[in-house]
């Protein structure tokens, strides 16, 4: 039979016509037949914070198709290629299906009874042990609204540890560090809108044609604005701009303190708005006596009259928008430069009307989330562990004692990575992340989990180079497979929906934690009557009342008809659900006094410069075809062909005198590591003197390279530049 | 979701009758004003699908979907055509993967491609992106190659359409198209390509890519094909696509400003061996072999009065088996007499419908020979005259646009230099003594001439594909070059000094192997012409 079939095909007898005929679906119009579907289920892309809608079709139990939703206000339809291959990630290679316990060296397949008391009762002894604080917990910004808010009551009053804090570390926490300092709370002011309607856009350290192309739309159908981008590295955004900035690695915030300096000296800014909704102006003032324009120059290679064409460029504009990501987050001197964002915004009157915001355009698909509700950084509501008042109100909506409530939170996710070296943390939860790829110097990583007497790692795929060092391995559902909500980088929150069960017996992250809090004996106490994510909703939405915020207005019935809500959205609003929302509009900031603060900022140089042995800045970065650490994209052929290795961008003059050609495969090392055989891309995208190497892949993982040099106010790490050389490959090909 | 169906329902319903041109009751009010504003505009080609929208639109999704637009037919005299704007392009590659899932491709075939070009000093660099799907040509190599006639140009849309069913997986239209645009599938066992989306366009519906496309990059146009083909060097010609002199491409490319500064392929590192085509190696120099030795036969019965017909049966057994194995090289050797369908048109036809004949006579002959009849001289030629069209034939359709290295003179003094080489030697061999070696020396130098200046006539060549196959042919397949080289001398100098047939016939044996490599040589090296691709090879899925 089988050589019958072969022969049919080989004679050319059958061409699988039936599989590649085509039909006219009512939803895809005119396709190819297997993609059409019997069942559309509605729900938002997992993978970046832009928060695409999309549409799963779903045909015998399977997701044969996805389309971006046309009605959705975000993404009008449109999709990136990561999204538009997403249907495969369900069904990819490698996923877990079944929790795995290490016996000796090998896993075994157990029950999810098992493994769940086996997690408990090893974190139960560890922590009897060494103390409650032993344990650590790592999250991410991919799992839904409700189960980091279950997650965050879990750890902090079921495990009883404050050592819990998300990937989201290594993304964006420097924006939140920067908004909470100059605004008193988190949550970017803006809206995609302004994108729109601004009539100057501001990209710092932003390469949203690569990592958000969607937005890209969203800002290409503004024909009036006058596009500046800044990155050291002509991106492929940088292609994009009216006005491009070239400014040496990590000198935006000389930059923006240049640009500030000019606002004050010409007397640009808007004295009304400073004098009646800010503090700090003659600190900052004065601190900016200090920065000359020409040093500024110099620092930033760039010419002194561009700096003031920028500064006035964005002074005299209507509604200015400034668009940040990864160039300036990943820096030890991150949150400064946010707050010298936040302060050009301030200083200018240019916030919380349309087309006027500082922008933090975010990573993960839910990074948001796990801010509003996580009770990492804060307690869930944007509450803070510090404030007492903050404290006492949760404790009365949960109906326990105050005393429950830590009064600071615990270790950052550097911190617990160095504290598990130190044997103070015994313990690890690591929940859909692989820092094994993701984590900076990962040498120190590989050293701090190998200490570990207990490691659980929770995620949809196994093998993964995290999972592989686990003692315990938890199948978790991924994106199609579950129910709740994300919430986006406009603060819009929409609804994800499962739209197949997960394989084998993999369980939705909601329905392990609801299992571990039984085993922990505090599901009754903690999660009362809950069975559902829709149960962590409408707890979550009572939190979250009267918070900046405000989910009270809610429900899953009416994200689904507006296609996602932007809170704040308090219960009996008198706005439609679909109205865009900004932040601050009135001059009102989260503050006591409600007035937004001015912070004067130092630039300095990176922490490693290039020198003699190493004479190279490295800076990371993604490529549009992957998302972060390759786990689900790599599993997708048609990604995985369009960009199937990481390359290492050098300038020509650097690669004539290292007598280097493009395809010539390369070692690139640091003072910490050596990655090998990467194919060397001889390119005038970058400057003199810079190689670039993306990050996404394991294989030439550019973490072998990075240094652990963290900001010291929000601890993300300095991923964007450290000194490395560039050798000719030593011939152990990996 | 019902709603959504009645919404898309509605759509569907109202552009079946915007597409009705007939009709002149047409609702015209309905087309959306964008499409209106835009539709006279400078030039010869109007931009009908549009994407251009306004913030109302965008605040209220009045219906009408972006990239959904009512698209007219093209009227006499004019057909569709992709515009790309490469000033929007970002590289995102949307395009690609709309295409894939739209077509149900499997992942290592794509119908739709984006390339990479790049110029500038740092930090006036330039980076574009070029996202290619069919050009759909005004006069398509593919189409002229095809021997099945599996292409069409559909009369009102101009669209070039490819049919699964008639086609036999030969490939050839792969090298005949400059820009590589049809594609093989070997799960399928034939060839696919863009249709600009027909069956959606019949629908009133923008093609995948256009609706995938964040950035209104690519756009449905309508082109008068008199006008076009005046000014398409203007508009057609980009940085990274070879010349659309071949066919006429009809894909409008926006170009930035400063296109001139030096925007280059980042591909052009980028080298590496096509695919050998071992069944067609086998057919080309065992037809030559079956060829040369036909002629040798029937010439020496011309002049020399003798006929061996041991050596016609074995030489008609190798054109046999050569005939058979070159249906192992289509993706359905079943249906491999339909290659003679287009002999008015299609070299590859020509070709298949001359071995056809070559074998019917040179079978004729033989048994004439073994029978043995009177006559036979004449039918001996016959033979002989055929097959030397057939290997005429065969090296014609060799001259493929898309195929630079062998699309010139020296496909046709190789293919006649082998058969002329393989004959020469057969004759002396079967002549006996030392008859003919002059002939086979001669031939010899022959073959190696045209070898060596073909390699410098590939070294000197500014083109990349030209001088890409010298770089492959100088470092990659060196040692190949001068195995191929070596077994022509040995085989040469053993037919020189041994005068043992057995020797001998081992001599012409090293001769043909020599052959075997060159052509071998000749497949591998071939650097095909296409779009710009990305820096990183693709690797198959």
């Amino acid at each position: 039979m089988k050589f019958a079939n072969w022969l049919r095909r080989r004679s050319g007898f059958d061409t699988r016509a039936a599989e590649y005929r085509y039909g006219r679906d009512p939803v895809l119009g005119f396709t190819a037949e297997r993609k059409h579907a019997d069942t559309w289920v509605n729900s938002t892309c997992g993978y970046c914070s832009v928060g695409c809608g999309m549409q799963l079709g779903v045909r015998d139990g399977r997701v044969v198709s996805v389309r971006g939703n046309p009605d959705h206000p975000v993404n009008r339809g449109k999709l990136c290629p990561k999204g538009l291959a997403e249907h495969y990630t369900i069904e990819a290679e490698g996923r877990a299906r079944y929790p795995l316990l290490r016996r000796k060296d090998a896993f075994v397949r157990v029950s999810w009874d098992e493994a769940l008391d086996t997690m408990a009762a090893r974190f139960r002894s560890i922590q009897t042990r060494y103390g409650p604080e032993s344990i650590g917990v790592i999250s991410t910004g991919q799992l839904v609204t409700e189960e980091f808010y279950t997650l965050g009551k879990l750890v902090q009053l079921g495990l009883g540890t404050r050592n819990y804090d998300g990937n989201t570390t290594l993304c964006m926490s420097t924006a939140v560090s920067g908004y909470k300092r100059s605004f008193g709370s988190d949550g970017p002011p803006g809206a995609y809108e302004d994108l729109e309607r601004a009539d100057v856009i501001f990209l710092i350290g932003a390469n949203i044609a690569e990592n958000h192309p969607i937005l890209c739309s969203r800002l290409e159908s503004n024909p009036g604005k006058t596009l500046v981008v800044v990155d050291p590295r002509v991106t492929k955004t940088a292609m994009m701009a009216d006005l491009y900035l070239p400014v040496k690695p990590r000198s935006d915030l000389a930059l923006l303190n240049a640009m500030l300096r000019i606002i004050v000296d010409e007397q640009l800014y808007d004295r009304d708005f400073v004098e009646k909704h800010t503090s700090g102006f003659d600190d900052l003032c004065q601190s900016l006596q200090e920065i000359e324009l020409d040093a500024m120059a110099r620092i930033t290679g760039l010419d002194p009259e561009l700096i003031v064409r920028a500064a006035r460029l964005y002074a005299n504009a209507r509604a200015p928008f400034i668009g940040w990501t990864m160039g300036v987050n990943h820096s030890t001197k991150g949150t400064e430069t946010v707050n010298a964002i936040n302060n050009l915004a301030l200083l200018t009157g240019k916030i919380g009307h349309a087309g006027a915001s500082p922008f933090s355009i975010t990573g993960q698909c839910n990074a948001m989330g796990t801010r509003e509700a996580g009770f990492a950084s804060g307690l869930p509501g944007y509450r803070k562990f510090e404030s007492a008042v903050d404290r006492a109100e949760l404790a009365q909506i949960w109906q326990i004692a105050e005393e429950r409530l830590p009064t600071s939170r615990g270790l950052a996710y550097p911190d617990m990575i160095e504290a598990a070296i130190s044997g103070k943390i015994r313990g690890l939860w690591i929940l859909g992340t692989n820092p094994l790829v993701s984590f900076p110097n990962v040498d120190v990583l590989k050293q701090a989990l190998d200490n570990l007497d207990f490691l659980v790692v929770q995620d949809g795929f196994h093998p993964t180079p995290t999972t592989e060092l686990a003692d315990l391995v938890l199948p978790a559902a991924i994106w199609g497979e579950k129910e709740g909500t994300y919430t986006n980088s406009e603060r819009r929150v929409s609804k994800v929906n499962a739209a197949v069960d997960p394989p084998g017996e993999a369980r939705s992250d909601f329905q392990i934690f609801l299992a571990l809090a039984e085993k922990l004996g505090c599901r009754d106490e903690l999660f009362h009557g809950w069975s559902t994510p829709a149960d962590a909703f409408e707890e979550w939405k009572r939190v979250s009342a009267g918070r900046l915020c405000d989910y009270s207005g809610m429900s899953y019935e009416s994200l689904e008809t507006s296609g996602g809500i932007q809170w704040p959205f308090p219960a009996g609003s008198s706005e439609a659900p679909s109205t865009v929302r900004r932040l601050y509009g009135d001059g009102v900031f989260a503050t006591p006094d409600g007035r937004a603060q001015l912070i004067a900022t130092q630039w300095s140089p990176f922490p490693e410069q290039p020198n003699a042995e190493f004479p190279f800045i490295l800076n990371t970065g993604r490529t549009v075809e992957h998302w972060h650490t390759r786990t689900k994209t790599g599993a997708i052929s048609i990604l995985q062909r369009m960009s199937p290795r990481a390359w290492l961008e050098m300038n020509p003059a650097d690669a004539q005198k290292l007598k280097l050609n493009s395809h010539d495969r390369v070692d690139v090392v640091s003072a910490r590591g050596r990655v090998i055989g990467v194919e060397l891309r001889v390119t005038e995208i970058v400057g003199q003197g810079q190689v670039f190497l993306p990050f996404h892949f394991v294989e030439t993982n550019a973490n072998q390279l990075t240094q652990s040099a963290y900001d010291p106010i929000s601890r993300e790490p300095n991923f964007k530049q450290c000194a490395v050389r560039v050798e000719k490959q030593s011939g152990v090909n990996v | 979701m019902g709603e959504l169906q009645d919404c898309v329902s509605a759509l569907c319903i109202r552009h079946r009758v915007l597409f009705d041109r007939n009709d002149t009751s047409l609702p015209w009010s309905l087309m959306e004003l964008p499409l209106l504003d835009r539709i006279e505009q400078p030039g010869s080609f109007v931009t009908l699908a549009t994407m251009q929208s306004t913030h109302e639109e965008h605040a209220s999704f009045c219906g009408v979907k972006r990239g959904n637009q009512p698209l007219r037919m093209p009227g006499p005299g004019e057909q569709y055509r992709f515009h790309f704007d490469m000033t929007k392009c970002i590289g995102c590659k949307c395009c690609v993967v709309a295409c894939n899932e739209q077509n149900g491709n499997p992942p290592d075939i794509f119908w739709r491609r984006v390339g990479e070009i790049e110029g500038g000093v740092y930090p006036e660099t330039r980076r574009h992106y070029l996202s290619i799907g069919c050009n759909h040509c005004l006069e398509p190599t593919c189409m002229k190659g095809c021997p099945v006639d599996a292409y069409s140009k559909d009369g009102v849309t101009g669209i070039v359409r490819h049919s699964a069913d008639a086609c036999i997986g030969c490939q050839y239209c792969t090298w005949n198209c400059s820009y590589g645009v049809p594609q093989f599938n070997p799960e399928r066992g034939v060839v696919g390509k863009c249709d600009m989306c027909y069956g959606r366009l019949q629908d009133g519906e923008n093609p995948a890519c256009v609706m995938a496309c964040p950035e209104d990059a690519i756009q449905i146009e309508i082109v008068r094909m008199d006008a076009w083909q005046q000014e398409y060097r203007e508009h057609a010609n980009s940085p990274g696509m070879p010349s659309p002199d071949d066919s006429i491409s009809t894909t409008r490319i926006t170009l930035p400003q400063l296109a001139d500064c030096g925007l280059n392929r980042v591909d052009r590192g980028h080298l590496q061996l096509e695919n050998p085509h071992w069944p067609l190696i086998f057919m080309t120099v065992l037809t030559q072999l079956s060829v040369g030795a036909f002629n040798a036969i029937g010439w020496m019965q011309a002049f020399a009065g003798h006929a061996d017909r041991v050596a016609s049966l074995v030489a008609l057994v190798i054109a046999l088996c050569a005939l058979s194995a070159s249906t192992l090289h289509l993706g359905r050797p079943l249906y491999a007499m339909r290659a003679l369908k287009m002999w008015r048109r299609s070299w590859l036809s020509r070709e298949v419908l001359l071995f056809t004949l070559f074998a019917a006579t040179a079978t004729l002959y033989s048994a004439c020979l073994w029978a043995p009849m009177s006559g036979t001289t004449i039918l001996g030629s016959i033979a002989s005259l055929v097959g030397l069209s057939g290997v005429g034939a065969s090296a014609r359709l060799y001259l493929a646009p898309g195929r630079p290295a062998w699309n010139s003179p020296f496909t046709i003094f190789e293919f006649f230099s082998t058969t002329a080489l393989l004959g020469a030697a057969i004759a002396s061999l079967l002549a006996h003594g030392t008859t003919g070696i002059w002939l086979v020396t001669a031939c010899a130098a022959c073959s190696l001439g045209v070898f060596c200046t073909k390699l410098a006539w590939l070294a000197r060549s500014p083109s990349h594909q030209l001088y890409g196959a010298w770089q492959l042919l100088s470092t990659t397949l060196s040692n190949k070059v001068l195995l191929r080289i070596g077994l022509l001398f040995v085989g040469l100098w053993l037919f020189n000094v041994e005068q043992a047939f057995p020797a001998r016939a081992g001599a012409l044996l090293l001769m043909l192997a020599g052959e075997f490599m060159g052509r071998y040589l000749f497949f591998v090296s071939v650097v095909p012409t296409n779009i710009a691709s990305s820096f990183l090879m693709q690797e198959a899925a």
